[in-house]
């Protein structure tokens, strides 16, 4: 049994405090940083990013990554506003969407897996492709007046004042902390991400699995996209245009490591508060634009330097569960 | 919710007592002094023509002696669409009296809009409206678009002496401004006023200053008879007046277009870009504050066929808005075309 001190050392420990600083010093500085309404809407403004950034840590521990999701995430809101301006039923509109993401993740997990091209030209070059498809189907013209029941998905409360994809966010987090962490799908998933040649000589189907992730991220992304359709109420070819780097900051932040077999949901949980929660303590005291970039910039550049330094004996950052240490 | 009911009973309040203000046919005077907090949102930080429109409005906001605060805040280019979102929804938190935005995320803008307008927080828009004017109190239009082609075909024909050659250099192929306006210029070419001018091509410079330079020198090796090239951007035009200067060709081919004083006055001086025409956006920013402070402070209503005095610029009216059928529109007024003789004063 790990003592409280013992288990504050850790990374997520140390992001545990700065999440409470931060949340100290906003309360105090502004007098709505608490109210209800607030704390709906610091969530509901990057509410799509922090969904997909549970499947990037996946993509990540597991030694790959993933550029093309905010290009899926475009693709997934404009082809149903295209096909609602068709004259699709919605319903069918938004299922055929997701099949969009989980067909486009799958491209994706084919190439790296089967293929055995690295995830960055790979996602790189489907980053390009998914927003260009996007483009053509939507053009530079804005599409709008969705059904009001989608529109009201995204914009109203559906429990009280939290909205469906605040919700969405909590079932999904749940979902996916189990299986990373209770589930022999999660092990393999550090194991792959530690050294891929020795899961393949341990017997383990690592590119199914690398498929079967990759598959999961697209659909993510394409059900994050409708989101951010609903949220907004209108798609242009821009939408969720550079989504991707805010994404794979968080999970960096969280304390997920880049090289892979090293980091945790909880993290990417803790990197999501203390990045909402920062951005929004800012924005109601002003401070936009390049400060608010520059500050979070700052803060990534810490995470990765600080477990460099001698700090990074001090926070040991967590491993797979049946695993002794990280290859850091 | 104490807050909130707050807001409605002073909402209620304000309308009520703007009722008594507005007389039919008759201009309201704004009463200077009422404290209103207000945002001034440009479409992203570090471009000179939204500095300009901050300076209109702090000017406004220092003549109208409202004690309260005017903010210039806005996203980063590569964040627009989302940053806007956020500060239009951090406003409704704070409750600032209005926003005053020049859109830049379309209709995505609408929920954030609307909810700040519930909030008890006025919208207007400025340079760039809410395309569906949903979410929308009021739209300071710059210019008529409309008469923009005119205004082209004109600064064309007085350059050409009324016959010659024409190419357009604009931005990128969909640019939905630009293409607008080309198409509202070829309409107004078809006029018997200029028959004798004849645009021979359209190429696009991306908005990029080297791209244009580049299509600039190429349209005159293309066309050796070209007298003039219009430039609807401000990147294109300056680009275009910068390569026929560079090469020595400004005698040959003049540049028109849509230019910013500043960029443009000594190539106008020297005779590269003789005319060029554009709005004046420290106007644009002082309409713009005068009409949201008039409505925060509940002084205007913002109905259609209300008309009250801006300052300096005079009197204004509100009307529906002929791009948009069902919102509302101001009408700041019409182009200022730029010659040597007026271009010095404006630049500064």
């Amino acid at each position: 049994m790990k003592t409280v001190f013992a288990r504050l050392q850790s990374w997520e420990g140390f992001l545990l405090c700065a999440l409470i600083l931060i949340i100290l010093v906003n309360s105090s500085l502004s007098p709505q940083f608490m109210t209800v309404s607030n704390q709906v809407n610091l969530f509901q403004l990057s509410i799509e990013k922090i969904i997909v950034a549970l499947a990037m840590t996946f993509i990540i521990i597991n030694a790959e990554i993933d550029l093309s999701v905010g290009s899926m995430m475009g693709l997934s809101a404009c082809a149903f506003g295209w096909m609602f301006q068709q004259g699709m039923p919605s319903g069918a509109a938004i299922l055929i969407c997701l099949i969009i993401g989980a067909m486009g993740g799958a491209l994706n997990g084919w190439f790296i897996a089967k293929v055995g091209l690295p995830s960055l030209v790979v996602t790189l070059a489907t980053l390009i492709g998914y927003r260009g498809l996007a483009r053509v189907l939507v053009e530079d013209r804005g599409i709008n007046d969705f059904p009001e029941w989608f529109d009201a998905l995204g914009q109203k409360g559906l429990l009280g004042p939290i909205p469906f994809a605040n919700i969405a966010f909590v079932v999904l987090f749940i979902i996916l902390y189990i299986v990373l962490q209770r589930t022999g799908f999660g092990r393999k998933t550090y194991v792959i991400g530690t050294n891929r040649e020795m899961a393949d000589f341990a017997g383990i189907d690592t590119a199914r699995h690398k498929l079967i992730l990759f598959t999961g991220a697209g659909l993510i992304a394409a059900f994050a996209g409708l989101l951010y359709a609903a949220r907004v109420g209108a798609v242009r070819g821009d939408v969720a245009l550079g989504f991707e780097l805010d994404i794979i900051t968080i999970v960096l932040l969280g304390g997920v490591s880049i090289f892979g077999g090293t980091g945790s949901l909880v993290g990417t949980l803790l990197a999501v508060m203390i990045v909402l929660n920062l951005r929004n303590g800012m924005a109601l005291l002003n401070i936009t634009g390049h400060i608010q970039t520059g500050v979070i910039g700052l803060l990534l550049i810490g995470s990765v330097v600080a477990p460099r330094l001698n700090l990074g004996k001090l926070l040991r950052r967590q491993t797979g569960p049946n695993m002794t240490k990280g290859k850091t | 919710m104490k807050h909130f009911t707050k807001l409605t009973m002073a909402a209620t309040l304000l309308l009520g007592t703007a009722g008594f203000a507005t007389a039919e046919g008759h201009s309201v005077t704004l009463e200077t002094g009422q404290e209103v907090n207000m945002v001034l949102l440009p479409k992203f930080l570090g471009i000179l023509v939204f500095d300009q429109a901050n300076e209109g409005a702090q000017e406004a906001h220092a003549e109208l002696e409202n004690p309260g605060e005017l903010l210039f805040i806005g996203p980063t280019p590569e964040n627009s669409t989302a940053g806007q979102i956020e500060i239009m929804t951090t406003a409704a938190t704070q409750g600032q009296g209005a926003v005053m935005i020049s859109n830049n995320a379309g209709d995505q803008i609408v929920p954030s809009a609307l909810a700040a307008q519930e909030a008890g927080t006025r919208v207007v828009t400025w340079d760039s409206p809410i395309p569906s004017g949903e979410g929308e109190d009021v739209f300071i239009a710059q210019v008529d678009f409309g008469s923009i082609g005119v205004i082209m075909a004109d600064m064309a024909f007085s350059i050409l002496g009324g016959e010659g050659q024409m190419a357009v250099l604009s931005a990128t192929p969909d640019a939905s401004n630009q293409n607008a306006w080309i198409a509202a210029m070829q309409v107004a070419l078809e006029d018997e006023k200029y028959a004798n001018i004849e645009l021979v091509d359209v190429v696009y410079g991306d908005d990029q200053a080297e791209v244009s330079y580049n299509r600039a020198l190429a349209l005159v090796d293309q066309y050796p008879d070209l007298g003039v090239i219009m430039s609807p951007t401000t990147v294109g035009i300056q680009a275009a007046a910068k390569a026929m200067q560079d090469e020595g060709l400004c005698e040959q081919v003049k540049v028109s277009g849509l230019g910013l004083p500043s960029e443009m006055l000594s190539y106008t001086l020297n005779g590269c870009a003789p005319e060029f025409a554009l709005w004046d956006f420290r106007d644009l920013g002082y309409l713009t504050y005068f009409t949201a402070y008039g409505l925060a402070s509940g002084q205007l209503t913002g109905d259609i066929g209300e008309t009250f005095s801006a300052g300096r610029m005079g009197d204004y009216t509100i009307e529906e808005d002929p791009g948009r059928p069902g919102t509302k529109r101001i009408l700041m007024g019409p182009f200022t075309v730029y010659t040597a003789e007026n271009v010095e004063a404006a630049a500064n």
